[in-house]
């Protein structure tokens, strides 16, 4: 035989016979390569930078608050206003929220187009349906990756170093409303965030896109009903401070607004399906009629 | 076939009378047509319907009208079902640049359902198979268009597909890549067994690499078949006399035979009504009648450009 200097020239070809997946392994496998690569994992440091920072953000309130209530328990349950609850948790990482939900979507759809991917998932068994299908799942358990998970952990350490709820029922009981409240945090900024994502091969324009209606919304919302005495019910229409009062709501706790606090909790909910049905809908549209570059 | 016996072609897709409208753009216009196996061309200048045609083999088209039925299934009916089976290279050479082409081939099979495991082996498998062994773990972005081609033929057969769609892979090669990649796509309908649809206005590497093709004009198909009954068999015969070619061709034309003649050139027309090897006889004795001798008696030929200036595509 030959040395060590010989090369494999052709390995020839093999037929597969073997089990295949079927459309829910293509649903599957898109859903988790779609967060791997807006998490960066597999890719350069550079890349991974922003997800992991706002990650970061996200879970560095929760960390503080449960070291704090290991080291200093006795001062906390003397000033309980010290640690935040679980639905004032939300505004510490509000900024982590807006910079993560700007990012996520625009970096799975938008590189799609740009790429060509999207020519090629749509000769897959994949349609348009079940790829924006897994797109959202993805994306929105992206962003329930900081508003689910830092309250969660705050639940699980405070269950473990006896502050948490009283027995196995009050357990269950605000573990539902963590779920619950991370997952409506979650879906609002998601489907807006998909929205603006159909509009444009680049991601920085879609992402802008997102900050701005996020922070105008807000700021509107906010003058007109605040400084111009609008009815309270144009809060609906802050698309930032809606899903954070529905969590209010959730966890049964006042808002901080007189005005706000008068508003129906049906209204709110109304409110909060209807921006995200539209937000959806303008996504599959999109989708529907786009031209696939082959 | 090693027995000399030769299998009757099996069909991968067909179509009936296919209609497809985009508005007021009928860019396919009642399109008649079977894809046997093995590697078939289809042909057509730009706007012809080449795209709409393969947007409706992986049924994300719905035709207006006619029907059409790829591997045996109905791809408007079972699109996922009919793509899972389906290999596709598109015209297009962006790919995400930041990504390996080992973890993009890997990628695209297991969404054509390949278990975690067998995608990784046969993404390895497949870019050695086109020749990119050595370079699988490098961006694609770092490749050149030939590469890049490649890493799309490696992506449209890992998951192993019964059909391979390919829309001009050779756009943007040079000839030697050209060649390499004709080669390629060959043997992946001969030696792989996989059934290959090549899209292309490129007629010579058609006729290189075909067994048949299928050639659209404004949506609708102008000629089809063998790339052999395209081009020669049945048309004809040229021959070469010594003396009087006009003689030969007045003794072919008693017999009923439409003759040109070009100096001691003779090229004798067959029409379907004519029965096989007649024009061949014909000629035969029309030179033996003359007296005269022959230089040459062969089929006469056509290249897949004239057949396609004939059909005026």
């Amino acid at each position: 035989m030959s040395d060590g200097g010989a090369r494999i020239l052709d390995r020839g070809y093999r037929r597969y016979d073997g089990h295949r997946t079927g459309v829910a392994g293509s649903f599957r496998t898109l859903v988790v390569h779609s967060m791997q690569r807006a998490l960066g994992l597999k890719r350069s440091a550079a890349q991974k930078l922003l997800p992991g920072l706002a990650v970061f953000i996200a879970y560095v309130p929760a960390i503080v608050f449960v070291g704090l209530t290991v080291l200093i328990q006795d001062t906390l349950l003397a000033n309980q206003n010290l640690v935040p609850t679980y639905a004032d948790y939300y505004s510490f990482i509000s900024a982590a929220i807006v910079v993560f939900s700007a990012f996520v979507a625009p970096e799975l759809l938008c590189t799609d187009r740009r790429t060509g991917m999207l020519g090629l998932y749509l000769a897959s068994p994949l349609t348009r349906n079940s790829y924006l299908a897994a797109k959202a799942t993805a994306v929105v358990a992206l962003l329930a990756l900081v508003t689910l998970g830092p309250p969660l952990l705050m639940l699980v350490a405070f269950t473990i170093i006896g502050q948490g709820p009283d027995g196995p029922g009050a357990l269950a009981r605000v573990l539902g409303e963590v779920v619950l409240g991370g997952v409506a945090v979650a879906v609002l900024p998601a489907s807006l965030s998909l929205a603006a994502s159909s509009t444009t091969t680049r991601k920085a324009a879609a992402s802008a896109a997102v900050i701005l209606v996020l922070l105008a919304s807000t700021a509107v919302t906010e003058t007109l009903v605040e400084e111009a005495g609008a009815p309270a019910e144009l809060f609906c229409a802050n698309l930032l401070g809606l899903p954070f009062e529905l969590v209010r709501r959730i966890y049964g706790e006042p808002s901080p607004d007189v005005a706000v606090a008068g508003i129906q909790t049906g209204t709110l909910i109304a409110a909060y399906a209807g921006w995200t049905l539209l937000f959806a809908g303008f996504t599959w549209l999109r989708y529907r009629r786009l031209a696939v570059d082959r | 076939m090693g027995d000399g016996v030769s299998a009757p072609a099996r069909t991968v897709a067909e179509g009936a009378g296919l209609t497809r409208r985009f508005g007021s753009t009928t860019a396919l216009d009642g399109a008649t047509f079977a894809i046997p196996s093995g590697v078939t061309g289809l042909l057509g200048a730009n706007g012809a319907g080449k795209t709409t045609l393969l947007g409706l083999l992986l049924g994300l088209h719905r035709p207006d009208e006619g029907e059409l039925r790829v591997l045996g299934l109905d791809p408007t009916r079972a699109g996922p079902e009919v793509r899972a089976r389906i290999g596709y290279a598109p015209e297009h050479h962006r790919l995400p640049p930041d990504t390996r082409a080992h973890d993009l081939v890997r990628h695209i099979a297991e969404i054509h359902g390949l278990p975690h495991r067998d995608a990784t082996n046969r993404a390895s498998d497949a870019l050695w198979a086109v020749g990119l062994g050595e370079e699988r773990f490098r961006p694609v972005g770092s490749m050149s268009t030939g590469q890049r081609q490649r890493v799309k033929l490696a992506q449209a057969i890992a998951h192993d597909p019964a059909l391979v769609l390919l829309d001009e892979p050779t756009d943007g090669l040079d000839p030697v890549q050209r060649d390499d990649m004709l080669a390629l796509v060959r043997r992946i309908g001969s030696e792989f067994g996989i059934d290959v649809v090549v899209s292309s206005h490129l007629l010579e590497e058609v006729e290189r690499i075909c067994d048949s093709a299928v050639i659209l004009r404004e949506g609708r198909v102008v000629a089809s078949g063998a790339i052999s009954e395209l081009t020669g068999q049945g048309r004809g015969v040229l021959v070469e006399v010594d003396d009087r070619p006009e003689e030969v061709a007045g003794r072919l034309l008693l017999r009923g035979f439409e003759v040109s003649v070009d100096g001691f050139r003779l090229t004798v027309h067959a029409s379907p009504d004519h029965e096989p090897g007649a024009v061949h006889d014909a000629a035969r004795d029309a030179v033996v009648d003359a007296g005269v001798g022959l230089r040459r008696l062969s089929d006469r030929t056509a290249s897949l450009e004239d057949v396609f200036l004939e059909v005026g595509a």
